[in-house]
């Protein structure tokens, strides 16, 4: 039992189960939800980026009408910190008169009507004393973190493997800011009853949500509860409590009545947190034959003055090539920024950018195939700590993915390939993505009609958690997926991690896989102590499920049903709960792996026009263990849309003068549009991952890496114009 | 005081604030919350909804500007619990991941389907251009609409 060896259920290309929800406009996102007698919020944002607040005047936004309450520093509650975590919560808002950003809450007003509360916002006056903002990557005056996650890594001797190098490539790389603009505005529901606290909140950590308002707020967890059963969209900026969420929770309480705070599209820019830029030096040393005698990698990121960010980019360069000499070097700089924070795949977008830049460089040096060139340096076992893989195909993904593109027909120099008045370029990048998996607990329940419920306290972002659960509880229980249902969004259910890392399928699938065992466990613990049960003296290790049944192995005539054994002793239903704890590498002798990819694209270029087209992309993905092959290759054509956004498309624009973000709409800061983007081909190959039993990882970022490198890479062999910094705009072209 | 007809019913609106959009009418008066909001500026489509047979953004239009018309929104598709053959491809397809744009993504894909601009994999594409989707399932929506307008 509570095997996935020979799937039935997983793996099938099995439609969302939600949606039919989804279709018909009925899956309620948190802005839809509704509360009697609830009142609106709209916030006052900060026009300065460095200062204090010198004034303010709000006798005007409160006599307008439908008002109850305007907060600023001056009367708002003192309020706590949330808790130490990976991703901190912000310090919490309107608690002094420091500014430190440019679109940071100065006020929140609350009314009855949305119109009237917006109207009102526009009233509060707000003067500043100014001061000289630090907004430039390189200004000297910013403060400079150094190797911010310990995560600094250096073997070998890279510069005596530079020296000795036949060949050096030596390049800098840069990527612009970039924002997550999930569609979904981000909205918060907050409403107070006593001490006890409901929030409907856009989220992607809704436990997180619940331990940081507790603490700020001063009352019990098991006080507060979290709902976000559906979220219009994360890519990371539903990660963070972020101060609107504060906000919401603050003038409820203070205008006793629930307080709806919806985020605008240009407020979605300055409040939860944004990819940060980069400037990133390369150098690799190879000898003539191609074998890699050093890679160093230094990036610097933008970071908010009083933010934190987990953003390793040369961190990149430690686990993709076997190489004996390796140095990463990671550094922040400190600007008067709205929060750097996660956006799908931080770190890895713009650290592989600038790594698989390099290697195609190299192989120019070299005039070596720049697939031939990743083979040669091919790191079969962790280039850092030299164990094995959990798992890999990497190799793989290059040899299937070079075939279905075609990459043979190829022609090595640039420029060479043409069609009309288009200049063809073909470009590849190869992907080893970051392992990362936190603690997860599930609950299971089979009830005396058959049907089955598991749930923890997580998210579906769109990636298709409620799915895949159901399709793995289904199987692991031996019924068929229509008799699962699968919560979460609510922290009333045990707690899960965040919807982040592309590690919440790995963590709740092992949750899930441990629940199941433990539920058949105390179904042996009834049925196993009953003399006359068919299964009497049985272990788990004796029994297999099928049909929901659970059966001696081999032998499915001697068994019992779930519901028969729950009628037999006289319950209504039987529970249990499972936990998933990721085990420490060391006594695993494994290096755990996260998904590895091969990114190959075609590219098409107007030389007279500056005209950059994606043609083709043909993905190739080890994701272990695929639960839902259908919703796995959305997970990819989605990441490689957001990759195509990175590297053509997306850039965050800061004022310099004044720090004001110059783009905040979805009208000035562009996206991919449906005519951007091209068929885009997506296959999966490897085997179950070893590091945990179900044996997935997970996919819901790697779709995004290497599309930056690969589109670079495919426009410099159509046009030999080598483009170090995204997104490559028309100008970079002419 | 004004009237709204929504999916052939008839809401009666007190217009008791000039600035009332369609769109918030219809989420926050009429509880017809299947209609999204996603930048309130006309820039993402997520809004769209039918009026007199047109597409239209409803965050763009005033609630007052829609008296006589006819809105179609997302709850007003299909039959019954019979889902319209476009919410059928997208499921089948996996047009869609949070779901947020997806009411506004069918309303243009009916209309575009209507409009007899679905004749090629470049016009689906083009014309589906007005509606953002940042989980990225362009594909996949090209292909949902491209199998209803091939079995039309």
């Amino acid at each position: 039992m509570t095997t996935v060896e020979r799937p039935r259920i997983v793996g099938a290309g099995a439609d969302r189960v939600d949606g039919p929800l989804k279709v018909t406009g009925a899956a309620p996102y948190p802005n839809d939800f509704s509360l009697p007698g609830m009142a609106h919020a709209a916030v006052v944002r900060a026009t300065i980026a460095a200062g204090r607040i010198a004034r303010l005047g709000t006798a005007s936004a409160e006599s307008a009408p439908g008002v109850l309450a305007v907060l600023t520093h001056l009367n708002a509650p003192r309020l706590g910190t949330g808790p130490e975590s990976l991703l901190r919560t912000p310090p919490p808002p309107l608690q002094d008169d420091r500014i430190l950003y440019y679109g940071q809450y100065v006020a929140v007003v609350v009314a009855d009507t949305p119109e009237r509360a917006v109207a009102a916002a526009r009233r509060v006056e707000v003067g500043y004393d100014r001061a000289e903002p630090l907004l430039d990557l390189d200004d000297p005056r910013a403060e400079r973190v150094a190797d911010p996650w310990g995560s600094d890594a250096s073997w070998g001797d890279p510069a005596a493997g530079l020296a000795r190098a036949d060949v050096v490539v030596d390049a800098a790389y840069t990527t612009a800011e970039n924002t997550n603009n999930p569609l979904g505005l981000f909205t918060t529901l907050a409403a107070w009853d006593g001490d006890l606290l409901t929030v409907h909140d856009s989220t992607q950590w809704p436990t997180q949500v619940r331990a940081a308002l507790a603490r700020m707020f001063g009352v019990p967890e098991e006080g507060v509860r979290v709902l976000a059963p559906y979220v219009g969209g994360g890519f990371g900026a539903g990660l963070r409590v972020w101060p609107h969420v504060v906000l919401a929770v603050m003038a409820a309480r203070q205008a006793r009545r629930p307080v709806k705070l919806e985020l605008t599209r240009p407020e979605m820019f300055t409040g939860i947190g944004h990819r940060p830029a980069t400037a990133q030096r390369v150098r690799l040393g190879a000898t003539r034959d191609g074998r890699l005698t050093a890679i160093e990698h230094e990036s610097l990121s933008s970071l908010a003055i009083e933010g934190d960010n987990i953003e390793p980019c040369a961190s990149v360069s430690t686990a993709a090539y076997a190489c004996p000499n390796v140095s990463a070097k990671d550094r922040q700089v400190r600007l008067n920024i709205p929060w750097t924070s996660s956006m799908r795949a931080p770190g890895e977008a713009q650290g592989n950018f600038a790594l698989e830049s390099a290697m195609d460089e190299l192989s120019y040096a070299l005039g070596l195939d720049p697939l031939e060139l990743r083979l040669r340096n091919y790191a079969e076992v962790h280039p850092r700590s030299g164990l094995p893989w959990s798992s890999k195909a990497l190799r793989a993904c290059y040899e299937v993915g070079a075939d279905r593109f075609g990459w043979a027909r190829r022609d090595p120099d640039p420029g060479s390939m043409r069609e009309g008045d288009w200049l063809v370029g073909y470009g590849l990048a190869g992907v080893s993505y970051f392992w990362y998996q936190a603690p997860c607990r599930a609950r299971v329940t089979v009830r005396r009609d058959g049907t089955v419920y598991v749930r923890s306290a997580v998210t579906d972002i769109g990636t298709g958690t409620y799915t895949v659960m159901t399709q793995l509880s289904a199987e692991l229980l031996g019924l068929e997926p229509g008799r699962v249902t699968f919560g979460l969004g609510d922290t009333g259910m045990p707690p899960g991690p965040q919807a982040g890392g592309s590690g919440l399928t790995a963590a709740l699938g092992n949750a899930v896989h441990a629940a199941c065992r433990n539920l058949l466990g105390a179904f042996l613990d009834l049925a196993g102590a009953d003399p006359v049960s068919p299964l009497a003296g049985c272990l788990p290790g004796d029994v297999t499920v099928t049909d929901g049944r659970i059966h001696r192995a081999g032998e499915p005539w001697r068994g019992d049903s779930y519901t028969a054994i729950l009628a037999a002793h006289g319950l209504d239903e039987l529970s249990a709960d499972g936990d998933s704890v990721p085990r420490p590498a060391e006594e695993s002798g494994m290096a755990p792996a996260g998904p590895f990819g091969a990114r190959f694209v075609e590219v098409r270029v107007d030389p007279e026009l500056g005209l950059l087209r994606v043609a083709r992309v043909v993905s190739v993905i080890d994701g272990g263990l695929i639960l839902n092959e259908k919703l796995a290759a959305s997970q990819i054509i989605g990441g490689t849309v957001g990759g195509i956004g990175m590297a053509l498309y997306e850039e965050t624009v800061t004022d310099p003068g004044t720090g004001r973000i110059a783009n905040p709409t979805l009208g000035d800061y562009l996206v991919p549009v449906n005519a951007d983007i091209p068929d885009l081909d997506v296959t999966f190959v490897g085997a179950p991952d070893a590091y945990n039993p179900v044996g997935v990882k997970g996919v819901g970022e790697i779709g995004l890496v290497g599309m930056a490198a690969a589109i670079a890479n495919a426009v410099f062999h159509a046009t030999g114009r080598r483009i170090r910094s995204v997104p490559i705009t028309i100008d970079t072209l002419l | 005081m004004t009237t709204l007809t929504v999916n052939g019913r008839d809401y009666p609106l007190d217009l008791d604030d000039a600035r009332l959009t369609l769109l918030d009418a219809l989420r926050d008066r009429l509880g017809l919350t299947g209609t999204k909001k996603g930048c309130d500026q006309g820039a993402c489509g997520a809004c769209t909804v039918i009026a007199d047979g047109r597409r239209i953004l409803s965050c763009l239009t005033l609630a007052a500007q829609c008296d006589g018309r006819a809105i179609t929104t997302i709850e007003g598709l299909g039959s019954g619990d019979r889902l319209h053959p476009v919410q059928e491809a997208f499921v089948r397809h996996d047009a869609f991941q949070c779901g947020y744009c997806t009411s506004g993504q069918i309303m243009s894909a009916v209309c575009l389907l209507a409009e007899g601009r679905a004749g090629s994999d470049a016009d689906i594409r083009e014309f589906m251009s007005g509606n953002l989707c940042r989980c990225g399932a362009y594909p996949n929506i090209v292909a949902a609409i491209r199998e209803v307008a091939r079995d039309a």
